[in-house]
């Protein structure tokens, strides 16, 4: 069983990953930034999921509450730091969104205090057992939703005319506007999607975890960028793949590497050989 | 009708048009000549809002386009088939029809594409494929169709028969043709001003971002010094 159990492990930590990821892999599709500040979003998202289901004992109305303000946040950064930029060489807006990062950690802090938060109660923790493997109701949760957001990511990007005037724009934004698809629209839509999906991921790691911290989004932040990479930069599928076989190597890892490594490095360890014999990512752009 | 009004366009201070007049009558087809490097894609690009004007105005039916923002353009009618195509290369030919009529009703775009089909039967047969994957015929011609998606007034065309071997290039021809018939303003630039000159009625020469010769085809045809003078080469 001990196989099996690790193995829902790996998914439950590579949902969120995923969620994560996603977000930056379609901001890095549209415009070619690394949009390393999504980590912060990501944090955003647990703090506020922490704040609101204190203050309603919601949990369902705090992860909506955060996926929306999230996406208004991801909205207003694309806005005030990407937007006045988008001519510039690639660094630029780089740097900005590290800047952008490291000051919404110092946020965090100022306005939440360096220890981070606790729910008073902590939601979903009966255990439920489904097809004999046995869980919390919040690791249940986590899985399903991240399973379902990535499905109606999917049908929005493969059903919709607002996915193919998505894909138009990532291929050739100025053919696209001229055949009538308002890439600023599509931009802003990108980013609120993006980001309220890091909205849920904070939140599935505020409740897993019982605590939102500054510096929460430090160790996504590096492992999500090197998990787009890993997808082959703007490809959401390879992304996906990517981020639930790392979740997957890290839950294995922790058991049978502990005396070798700890949790975070053995993901390093696996990033680096893995990108040493595929530098090109292990899936092609499309 | 398209009016241009001392036209300057260009990229950054770099102006790749100077001072261009143009009037194109409503239901005309309108050929652009002129060597590498004239201008002719950047004056296209211009209509379109893809290259910036610097100095003067572009109207279309009476409304200035410097305040049109370029996604609303294709809702005045005007329409685009780029130099190079710039299809959808990773999107199946219906998807890439699909986008020329992205501001259109479903039904209309059921209507348009039964048109599109009847005018090139081969995208018909093809209609699953990747656009990348298509011939350079068959790209031209999904180029053209997605821009009739659009139900244009006014199509502008850049470079139409680039690459084409004689027989596509007959068939893009005849489709002009069947365009101008049904009342369509067209302004074509082509390298192979032979053909341009035989659809077309107004025939303007660019050298350097000026315009040094327009008028009728009939002229231009009938003198083909004008050419060899302009452009270094017989009609
Ligand atoms: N993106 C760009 N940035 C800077 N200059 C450009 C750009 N595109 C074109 N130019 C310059 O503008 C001038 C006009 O170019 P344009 O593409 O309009 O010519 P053209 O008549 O279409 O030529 P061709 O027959 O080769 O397509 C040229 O001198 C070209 O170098
Ligand atoms: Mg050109």
């Amino acid at each position: 069983m001990l196989f099996l159990d690790l193995l829902i492990q790996g998914l439950l930590q590579g949902s969120i990953y995923g969620l994560i990821a996603v977000g930056l892999t379609l901001v890095y599709g549209l415009l070619r930034i690394l949009h390393v500040a999504h980590a912060g979003l990501f944090t955003l998202g647990g703090y506020i999921c922490v704040i609101v289901t204190n203050q309603t004992s919601s949990f369902l109305l705090a992860v909506l509450t955060s996926m929306i303000l999230v996406g208004l946040a991801g909205m207003i950064i694309y806005r005030i730091c990407y937007q006045p930029i988008l001519d510039q060489p690639p660094f630029v807006p780089l740097i900005a969104s590290i800047g952008l990062f490291i000051a919404m950690e110092e946020l965090f802090r100022i306005f939440f205090g360096a220890y981070g938060l606790s729910f008073t109660e902590l939601p979903l923790q009966e255990p439920l057992a489904l097809m004999q493997i046995n869980l919390k109701q919040a690791e249940w949760i986590t899985i399903a939703s991240s399973v379902g957001f990535v499905a109606m990511l999917a049908f929005l990007a493969n059903r919709t005319k607002l996915g193919l005037a998505w894909k138009a724009t990532v291929t050739d934004p100025e053919i696209a506007s001229s055949f009538g698809v308002n890439i600023i629209q599509v931009r802003y839509l990108n980013f609120f999607i993006g980001s309220s999906l890091a909205a849920v991921s904070g939140c599935m790691m505020a409740v897993l975890n019982n605590l939102v911290e500054p510096t929460m989004g430090s160790v996504p932040s590096y492992k999500m960028l090197a998990i787009i990479v890993l997808g082959g930069l703007g490809n959401v599928r390879g992304t996906l793949i990517a981020a639930v076989l790392l979740g997957i190597i890290e839950s294995y890892g922790t058991i049978y590497l502990d005396d070798l490594l700890d949790r975070d490095s053995i993901a390093f360890v696996f990033l680096i050989i893995a990108l040493m014999i595929r530098p090109q990512g292990l899936f092609q752009r499309h | 009708m398209l009016v241009l009004e001392n036209l300057s366009c260009g990229y950054g201070p770099f102006r790749a048009v100077q001072s261009l007049n143009l009037k194109l009558e409503e239901g005309s087809v309108n050929a652009l000549i002129g060597a590498n490097g004239a201008g002719k894609s950047s004056t296209l690009m211009s209509i379109a809002g893809h290259v910036k004007i610097q100095e003067g105005k572009v109207f279309y039916k009476n409304n200035e386009l410097n305040q049109i923002a370029v996604h609303n353009r294709i809702r005045l009618g005007i329409a685009l088939v780029p130099e190079g195509r710039r299809l959808f290369p990773d999107l199946s030919v219906e998807e890439n029809l699909k986008i020329g009529a992205y501001h259109k009703s479903k039904q209309r775009y059921s209507t348009n594409i039964e048109r599109v089909f009847e005018l090139f039967p081969r995208l018909k047969d093809r209609i699953e494929q990747l656009a990348g994957s298509l011939s350079g015929g068959e790209q031209q011609m999904l180029a053209i169709g997605r821009a009739l998606m659009a139900e244009p007034s006014l199509l502008l065309i850049d470079e139409l028969s680039l690459g084409l071997m004689p027989k596509i290039i007959d068939q893009c021809y005849e489709v002009i043709q069947e365009l101008k018939k049904q009342g369509m303003t067209l302004l074509i630039v082509e390298q192979n001003t032979k053909k341009a000159l035989e659809v077309s009625e107004q025939v303007l020469i660019l050298e350097s971002g000026r315009k040094v010769w327009e008028g009728k085809a009939e002229d231009a045809k009938n003198n083909p010094e004008i050419f060899e003078a302009y452009l270094g080469l017989s009609s």
